[in-house]
C-alpha cells in the first residue's frame, strides 16, 4: 500500500424492498491502487452498513463481485481505482444489468445459473478443450488427461453488456451460449434444439460487448460465432444425411 | 426484491442505441441498426416514389427537378452513406458468423469501415458537385 | 422467477428464427452488397446531373443483363430488410400471436413489393424506344 491518497466520491445505486431506488453519495479519500471493491467494502465497513454486495475471493475466480462502473461491466475486485477514475473524480457504481435486483448492487443471478446447468456447461474441462485459441487436433492426446478449470466464472457481466439481454428475458445469452459452445453439439446432439432457436445463436447482432467485458478471456462472441458454425454444419450434416440417428439415440435413450 | 427496473424487457429498446461504455463493436452495432431501419424505410419510400416512372417522362423528370435541390441530395447521401456502412459492416458480420477471421474480427471493422467512409466521400463530393 | 423464465427460453415453439432464415438473411448481405455499388454507381456517379432521368434509364435498361439484375436486386434488398426487421422485433421477444401477425404482414408486403417492382421494371422495358 503506498502513501498516495485520492479524494474519490462513490455514487452508488441504493434499492430497498419496493422503495423507488436512488443514489447514495460517499466521498472516501482511497489508495489508488486498491480495488474498486475495496472501496465498496470501506462504504459498507465505515459509512453505511446497510449496503448489500456481493463478493467472495477477491482474485477473479468466483465472479460474484461484478458491478457496473461508470457504465461498464467490471469484476470489482480486479479493478484499479486509477483505471477508472482519477484524483477527485467520481465512480458511479451500479448493479448489473438484465437481473432482477435483491437488494442495492446484489442480483439475482439464478436465471443465468440455471440455463448453464441446461446447457451442461462444464466447470472442469479437459485443457486443450478449455482452450479456443488452438483447435484440439493440434493439441497431444496425451494433454487431454490433464484438466483444469473452465475459464468462465459465471460472474454474468457478458449477460449484462450484452444489449439483446436487454430487451429479450428469453435470450439464453453470451455466457450460456458459450458453456454450449464449449460442449460442442458432435459431444451433445441435444443442445442442437436449444441452440438453434430464436434464443438461441441467432439472437446474437455481434455487438461482440460480452467479450469486451469478460474478465476471464472466454471471449464468449467468438464461442457464440463458433457455435454458429456448429449449428450450421450440423443441419447441414442433417439435411444431406436423414435419418437422423444420434438425435434418435439420446431420444431413445431418454424414454 | 426490486426488480421492475432492470429486468430484461422490450421498453427497454433505447439501451440498444446507447453509446456510453460501449466498445468499438458495439458502437458498429448501434450503427448497423440505425442504418437498417432507415434504409428499410427508405426502401419503401424509394418504391412508391419510383412509381412516377409509370406516369411517363414529364412526371418522372419533373419529381427529379424537385429533388435536385441540398436537401434532398443531402438525404441521398446519407442513404449512400448507411448503405455502404451497414453493407460493408454487414461483410464483417457475414464473414465471422460463419467462423471465418473472428480473431481478426476488430482489424476487419476497421478497414471495411474506413473502406465505406472513403466510398462515402467520393459518392458524396460527386452527389453535391453535379 | 428465474425458473419460469428459464422454462419460457427451453419450452417455446421455436418458429421464431432458425438456420435457414438466418442463412437467408445473411447469404443475400453480400449478394446486396454487390449489387447495391452497382446502384450507388449508376444512379448518383454516372448520371450526367446527379441522378439519372427518364430517357437515360431507358437507355440503361437497354443493357439485357439490367432488367434482370434490378429484378434480382429488388428480390434480396426486399428479403433480406424484412427479414432484418422482423429479427429486429424478436430482439424485443413479442409474443406467438403477435410474431404470427408480424409475419403475415412481412410476407404480403414481401410480395407486394416484388410484385409491384417487377410490374415497374416491365414498364420501363416496354417503354425503350424499339422495344
Amino acid at each position: 500500500m503506498s502513501a498516495i491518497r485520492w479524494d474519490v466520491t462513490f455514487v452508488v445505486y441504493r434499492a430497498k424492498g419496493d422503495e423507488a431506488s436512488h443514489f447514495d453519495t460517499f466521498k472516501l479519500s482511497i489508495d489508488p491502487d486498491e480495488y474498486v471493491l475495496d472501496g465498496v467494502e470501506k462504504i459498507w465497513a465505515f459509512e453505511d452498513r446497510s449496503l448489500c454486495f456481493r463478493h467472495a475471493c477477491h482474485h477473479s475466480t468466483c465472479g460474484a463481485c461484478g458491478m457496473r462502473v461508470n457504465g461498464v461491466e467490471k469484476l470489482t475486485c480486479i479493478t484499479l481505482i486509477r483505471d477508472v477514475t482519477q484524483d477527485g473524480g467520481t465512480l458511479k457504481i451500479e448493479p448489473l444489468r438484465n437481473f432482477p435486483v435483491v437488494s442495492d448492487l446484489v442480483v439475482d443471478m439464478g436465471s443465468l445459473y440455471l440455463r448453464m446447468d441446461e446447457v451442461h456447461a462444464r466447470p472442469v474441462v479437459p485443457v486443450p478443450e478449455a482452450e479456443i485459441e488452438k483447435s484440439p487436433k493440434e493439441w497431444p492426446p496425451d494433454d487431454y488427461e490433464y484438466l483444469r478449470l473452465s475459464d468462465c466464472i459465471e460472474c454474468g457481466l457478458c449477460m449484462s453488456a450484452c444489449p439483446i439481454s436487454a430487451t429479450s428475458p428469453t435470450y439464453l445469452g453470451p455466457a450460456v451460449l458459450a458453456g454450449a459452445q464449449q460442449n460442442g453439439l458432435s459431444r451433445n446432439p441435444s443442445l442442437l434444439e436449444i441452440v438453434d432457436a430464436e434464443n438461441g445463436v441467432w439472437r446474437c447482432h455481434s455487438a461482440y460487448e460480452c467479450t469486451a467485458v469478460c474478465p476471464s478471456y472466454v471471449d464468449p462472441a467468438r464461442r457464440i460465432m463458433d457455435l454458429r458454425r456448429q449449428v450450421v454444419s450440423e443441419r447441414l450434416k442433417r439435411l444431406f444425411n436423414r435419418p437422423k440417428p444420434k438425435i434418435a439415440a439420446v431420444q431413445e435413450a431418454n424414454r | 426484491m426490486n426488480t421492475s427496473k432492470n429486468q430484461p424487457s422490450p421498453s427497454r429498446l433505447l439501451n440498444w442505441f446507447n453509446p456510453r461504455g460501449r466498445s468499438l463493436e458495439g458502437m458498429a452495432f448501434i450503427l448497423n441498426r440505425i442504418t437498417a431501419l432507415g434504409l428499410t424505410l427508405y426502401l419503401f419510400l424509394h418504391l412508391i416514389v419510383l412509381g412516377t416512372l409509370a406516369r411517363g417522362e414529364s412526371a418522372y423528370d419533373s419529381f427529379i427537378e424537385l429533388v435536385h435541390n441540398p436537401v434532398y441530395i443531402f438525404g441521398e447521401f446519407l442513404v449512400v452513406a448507411a448503405g455502404l456502412i451497414h453493407g460493408f459492416n454487414g461483410l464483417r458480420i457475414f464473414f465471422t458468423s460463419l467462423g471465418i477471421a473472428v480473431p481478426r474480427q476488430k482489424a476487419m471493422l476497421y478497414v471495411l469501415m474506413a473502406i465505406a467512409l472513403v466510398a462515402s466521400l467520393i459518392f458524396g463530393l460527386r452527389m453535391f458537385t453535379a | 422467477m428465474a425458473e419460469v423464465t428459464l422454462q419460457k427460453s427451453l419450452s417455446a415453439p421455436k418458429t421464431g428464427e432458425n438456420t435457414w432464415l438466418w442463412l437467408l438473411k445473411l447469404v443475400t448481405g453480400p449478394l446486396i452488397l454487390v449489387l447495391i455499388v452497382v446502384h450507388f454507381v449508376v444512379n448518383h456517379y454516372i448520371g450526367s446531373n446527379g441522378l439519372l432521368t427518364y430517357r437515360e434509364i431507358l437507355n440503361y435498361y437497354r443493357i439485357w443483363i439490367v432488367p434482370i439484375m434490378e429484378g434480382l436486386f429488388l428480390v434480396l434488398v426486399v428479403s433480406h430488410a424484412l427479414l432484418g426487421l422482423r429479427s429486429i422485433i424478436l430482439d424485443m421477444h413479442p409474443s406467438r400471436s403477435v410474431l404470427n401477425l408480424i409475419n403475415w404482414l412481412f410476407l404480403i408486403a414481401g410480395v407486394v413489393s416484388v410484385v409491384y417492382g417487377i410490374w415497374l421494371i416491365r414498364v420501363v422495358v416496354a417503354n425503350i424506344p424499339g422495344s
